[in-house]
């Protein structure tokens, strides 16, 4: 048997598929379903059977490839008519009743170890759901979400976040430059310049999106990824209050109390900066990297109008991926693109 | 920075385990990779942020040790005999790009004799990762560790009347490396030339001709600063990166060069022999002296959260070598050492002073003042719109926002302009920032059928990216998008409760358009409000051969930021009617192209005041309806706010419903 002909049966399969739907769609009295019934799933002349037939005839690998949709054909087609029969009943034509009523007065007593009839049910993508929890506990903590554009001037992915001009991080090598002033942001920190170009302080907000880096791609690396920023700026802000936030954001993400340590580190935009490890035992556990943070450098804040010398604040970033990928035990980060429903229908 | 342990110990005195100093300098900057035994050594494997290339060198390892530590750095003297004819008398030196090479010292040695290096340099190297070359070679290398200032050693006679131009590559210069490739170097580079040829690629590495062989007997030594800028973009550009070019590009110690280039000819002439020529000739920029910073104490408290001691603060930055210039009750002004050229502000001496007193002083439970954060509306919208497609069984995809062009062009239905496009050479392929979300889902969607998911019923939630307004960014929006195996109706009510779920209290007007994306017939435009927010139908079959799938699907893509306009996000109740309501079925029969909208509207403008709504059950064509002809069958429900209707009212409604059918569509009662 060659390929063409399986492709064949499954085109001619679901053609058949598209029509009894339909025509159990359209029926409108008891007579019309069952005229269906038989024409489409009748045991002896009905069109379900033709294919019943040439799937008994079929070879193992034809078999496989062909039997999963014809089930689920052979299925769906079972519902349709047992959705049409319900409907074309004189009492539920006005949609006063449940179908409760119509079976409550069968005979035998009800299979309750058959398996129930599920609606379909989606999933949100797992970078959704950790996004979604992180922006609902820090909004718990009294930070608004804020967003930008992915597509950044050099301004607010660079300048403004005290990267110079001669900065290695501008090189048009590590970065997805559109045009000459234009390019795919590097980090979610241009949203914090645009919201306190917008506000005077007290700002709290977290922005979370996609951001592009020019990165080889493997396990652990894509070129596009999720992140979560966060800033807060007032009068009063200082390195305490973020190691405190981020205490309480890590126990309320992991549901138990957690230790948190700074390492130093650097980044442009902060100054201190730190590196974020967690830990849940004092006693000789182990750290694990949360993400990096600090405090605002004041060149950012002069590139914005704030004055250092009145305001202080904090900034962090986490990575979405990195945090979902470690809560679910992925180990791959390419399989959050591919999108194969195996992956998805887990979480 | 790979750093050995028996190495630091020449500098600060360690009597510590290894796992403790590692600690110690991860709590303090110097994040910890790795540790691995290298024949009788230890090599830590050290993170050096790119502010901190003093520390890509032993010294500048152990002079934070020291600091953590509390104890002595001790730095070698440099020594050794010289000899006549001078240096400058032997060569010279000529630097026509200052801008690029602000600073170079050569030194000259002669009689060195060229062999392997003596255990103890052999196996220093070793531990670093270093490859062994010859005694001289490795000396140079043995420096750029030491002190993080990378040499050179040219052979002296090899070099065209005996000395050192420094200037921008000619057009159609090339240079053949000691990497033995050719390179074709370009004008803005710095290059190092002697009187006729390039002999090396400034900073980034040297040339084969004049690289130092075993028949070499002088030597001329570099020590040099160069621009970090021009060195990145050139190792960039000719593909070369180096530990010279590596340490370039973060900036080296200029007040530090001439202690490296004599450490460098004192240990050639202890491992290679030779004596050093009296003095350097040397084209060098003097080096400006560091400005003095003002720490106040009372930014510390303000900054970090903690109160530390004036008198430690003090301490602490003295240890780091900084000198004092002046102090005070409430403050401290002191100079930076030439090598911390990341200490210019007062905020620099907050984070110093914080990471050497220890941020494990930070406390994690101060009380942080609560505020307001009310969700916004589009981050509702959003929710919204996820919640419902969840619902009605679809799965969130999440795929990449670069396309390829064909993927582009397949499902072109909101732009015609040109494709905004990303310059890298990692996206040759997949360049082309996306116009539409449908192609991506569904090349996801093939993906599925081809791991035997045949009906995988997807949607995404993310921005499209169409060319920008004249000025300004780009236009980005947020859209999604569904593929799905239903039929054109189920999607049409998945969307129509989209629309219900965000309370949007406006009617989606469907309207066939034929496109090549769509199968002939079965393709539509969305309109809010005579605004076109969405496209929508059954996939062609040129999309269905294009992306080989195996049957063809529906897909629907709405731009929601014209649906998030109209979502009313805090529903107002309307009263819920407590007067029973009089339901009345129809079928009609009308002529083939009437749209059931016709009938609809028909019916609601001859209804008068009480119909409150209308049901469409079912279409039907075939016997006994002529051809041409088909049945709407629907239901009206009828209700007044005040009183219950009567009979006759509905009727006489119903009578005038079906009048205006038969005059206004030729529409028959079907009995």
């Amino acid at each position: 048997m060659d390929a063409n002909e399986l492709n064949k049966a499954l085109a001619d399969l679901e053609v058949l598929a598209r029509e009894a739907t339909e025509a159990f769609a359209a029926a409108s009295s008891a007579d019309d379903v069952e005229k269906s019934r038989i024409r489409f799933l009748g045991q002896k002349h009905g069109r379900i059977e033709e294919f019943e037939a040439f799937f008994k005839n079929l070879p193992k690998e034809g078999k496989k490839a062909f039997g999963m949709r014809f089930n689920e054909v052979k299925t769906a087609l079972k519902q349709a008519h047992e959705q049409s029969v319900v409907r074309v009943r004189p009492e539920a034509r006005v949609g006063a009743t449940s179908s409760v009523a119509l079976h409550s007065s069968a005979a035998v007593r009800f299979d309750f170890s058959l398996p129930g009839l599920r609606p379909r049910l989606g999933r949100k993508h797992p970078l959704t759901q950790t996004a979604e929890e992180l922006v609902d506990i820090f909004g718990r903590f009294g930070f608004t979400l804020a967003t930008g554009p992915e597509i950044e001037d050099e301004r607010h992915n660079f300048e403004a976040l005290n990267i110079p001009l001669a900065h290695p991080a501008r090189d048009p090598a590590d970065n997805f430059y559109v045009d000459d002033k234009t390019l795919l942001r590097s980090q979610t920190s241009t949203v914090q310049i645009r919201e306190m170009e917008k506000q005077p302080p007290p700002v709290r907000v977290v922005a979370i999106g996609r951001v592009y880096r020019p990165d080889a791609i493997d396990a652990t690396h894509s070129c596009m990824f999720h992140q979560i920023e966060g800033l807060y700026v007032d009068k009063k802000v200082t390195l305490a209050d973020l190691k405190t936030v981020l205490r309480l954001f890590a126990a309320s993400y992991l549901g138990h109390d957690v230790h948190i340590r700074f390492r130093p580190s650097f980044f442009p935009f902060t100054e201190p900066s730190v590196e974020v490890d967690m830990s849940w035992d004092l006693r000789g556990g182990k750290w694990i990297e949360l993400g990096g943070a600090g405090m605002v450098d004041p060149n950012v804040f002069r590139a914005v109008g704030y004055d250092p010398e009145i305001y202080s604040g904090f900034a962090f970033g986490l990575g979405i991926e990195r945090m979902c990928m470690r809560r679910h035990g992925i180990n791959d980060i390419r399989q959050f693109y591919e999108n194969d429903v195996r992956f998805l229908e887990q979480f | 920075m790979i750093v050995s342990w028996n190495w630091l110990k020449q500098y600060v005195k360690l009597d510590i385990s290894v796992d403790e100093l590692v600690h110690r300098l991860t709590m303090t900057g110097l994040n910890h990779e790795s540790t691995g035994d290298v024949e009788g050594d230890i090599a830590i494997d050290l993170e050096v942020t790119s502010n901190r290339p003093d520390c890509l060198g032993h010294i500048g390892v152990a002079r934070e040790a020291a600091v953590v530590l509390g104890r002595e750095l001790t730095v070698p003297e440099v020594k050794f005999p010289t000899s006549k004819p001078a240096a400058s008398d032997v060569t010279g030196v000529e630097v026509s790009c200052p801008d690029l090479c602000p600073r170079y010292l050569a030194r000259v040695i002669r009689g060195v004799k060229i062999g392997p290096s003596p255990d103890w340099l052999r196996r220093r190297l070793a531990t670093c990762g270093a490859q062994s070359i010859n005694n001289v070679v490795d000396v140079t290398n043995y420096v750029l560790l030491e002190v993080s200032q990378p040499l050179h050693a040219f052979d002296f006679d090899k070099l065209a009347e005996h000395r050192i131009v420094v200037r921008r590559a000619r057009p159609g210069e090339a240079i053949v490396a000691i990497n033995q490739k050719k390179y074709e170097l370009r004008p803005d580079m710095c290059v190092i030339a002697d009187a006729s040829r390039v002999v090396a690629v400034a900073g980034v590495m040297g040339g084969f001709d004049t690289e130092v062989s075993d028949r070499t007997a002088n030597l001329l030594i570099e020590a040099a600063e160069f621009d970090p800028v021009s060195i990145r973009r050139t190792g960039r550009a000719l593909g070369l990166s180096s530990e010279s070019s590596y340490r370039f590009e973060r900036g080296i110690d200029a007040a530090g060069l001439d202690w490296a280039s004599r450490r460098c000819c004192q240990l050639i002439t202890e491992v290679a022999g030779g004596t050093v020529a009296d003095g350097v000739a040397a084209v060098a920029a003097p080096v400006a002296p560091r400005l003095p910073i003002v720490l106040r104490f009372a930014q510390l408290k303000r900054i970090l959260g903690i109160e530390i001691e004036p008198e430690k603060a003090r301490d602490i930055l003295l240890r780091l070598g900084l000198a004092e210039v002046r102090r005070d009750a409430t403050t401290v002004e002191v100079r930076p050492p030439s090598w911390r050229r990341d200490l210019e502000r007062e905020i620099d001496l907050v984070e110093e002073v914080g990471r050497i007193h220890g941020y494990e002083h930070v406390p994690e439970d101060v009380e942080v003042p609560m505020t307001a954060a009310p969700r916004g509306a589009a981050e509702r919208v959003e929710s919204t719109v996820r919640h419902t497609l969840v619902a009605a069984g679809f799965f969130e995809a999440a795929t990449m926002s670069f396309v390829d062009e064909r993927l582009l062009e397949s499902f072109r239905v909101w732009s015609s302009g040109k494709p905004l496009a990303v310059d890298h050479s990692t996206r040759r392929q997949e360049n082309l920032l996306r116009q539409s979300l449908v192609p991506s889902l569904l090349a996801a969607r093939r993906l599925n059928e081809s791991h035997g998911t045949l009906d995988s019923e997807l949607f995404e939630l993310a921005r499209v990216y169409l060319p920008a307004a004249p000025a300004g960014l780009p236009n980005e929006r947020t859209h999604f998008a569904l593929v799905s195996g239903r039929d054109l109706r189920e999607l049409k009510g998945v969307i129509e409760n989209l629309l219900v779920a965000l309370h949007a209290g406006v009617t989606l007007e469907a309207t066939n358009v034929e496109r090549p994306e769509f199968a002939p017939g079965r393709g539509a435009e969305l309109h809010v409000g005579g605004e076109l927010v969405g496209y929508f139908g059954q996939t062609s079959d040129r999309l269905v051969a294009q992306f080989d799938l195996r049957t063809a699907c529906c897909v629907a893509e709405l731009n929601l930021d014209r649906l998030a306009g109209a979502a009313q996000l805090i529903p107002q109740l309307r009263t819920v009617p407590h007067l029973p309501a009089s339901q009345r079925e129809l079928s009609l029969i009308v002529d083939e192209p009437a749209h059931w909208s016709a009938v609809e509207s028909a019916v609601r403008s001859a209804a008068g005041p009480h119909l409150e709504s209308i049901q469409f059950l079912d279409l039907y064509r075939g016997k006994p309806i002529p051809a041409g002809r088909k049945s709407l069958h629907f239901s009206m429900t009828f209700r007044a706010p005040d009183r219950t209707l009567t009979h006759a009212e509905v009727d006489q409604s119903q009578a005038a419903i079906i009048d205006a059918c038969k005059r206004g569509l030729n529409a028959e009662l079907r009995e």
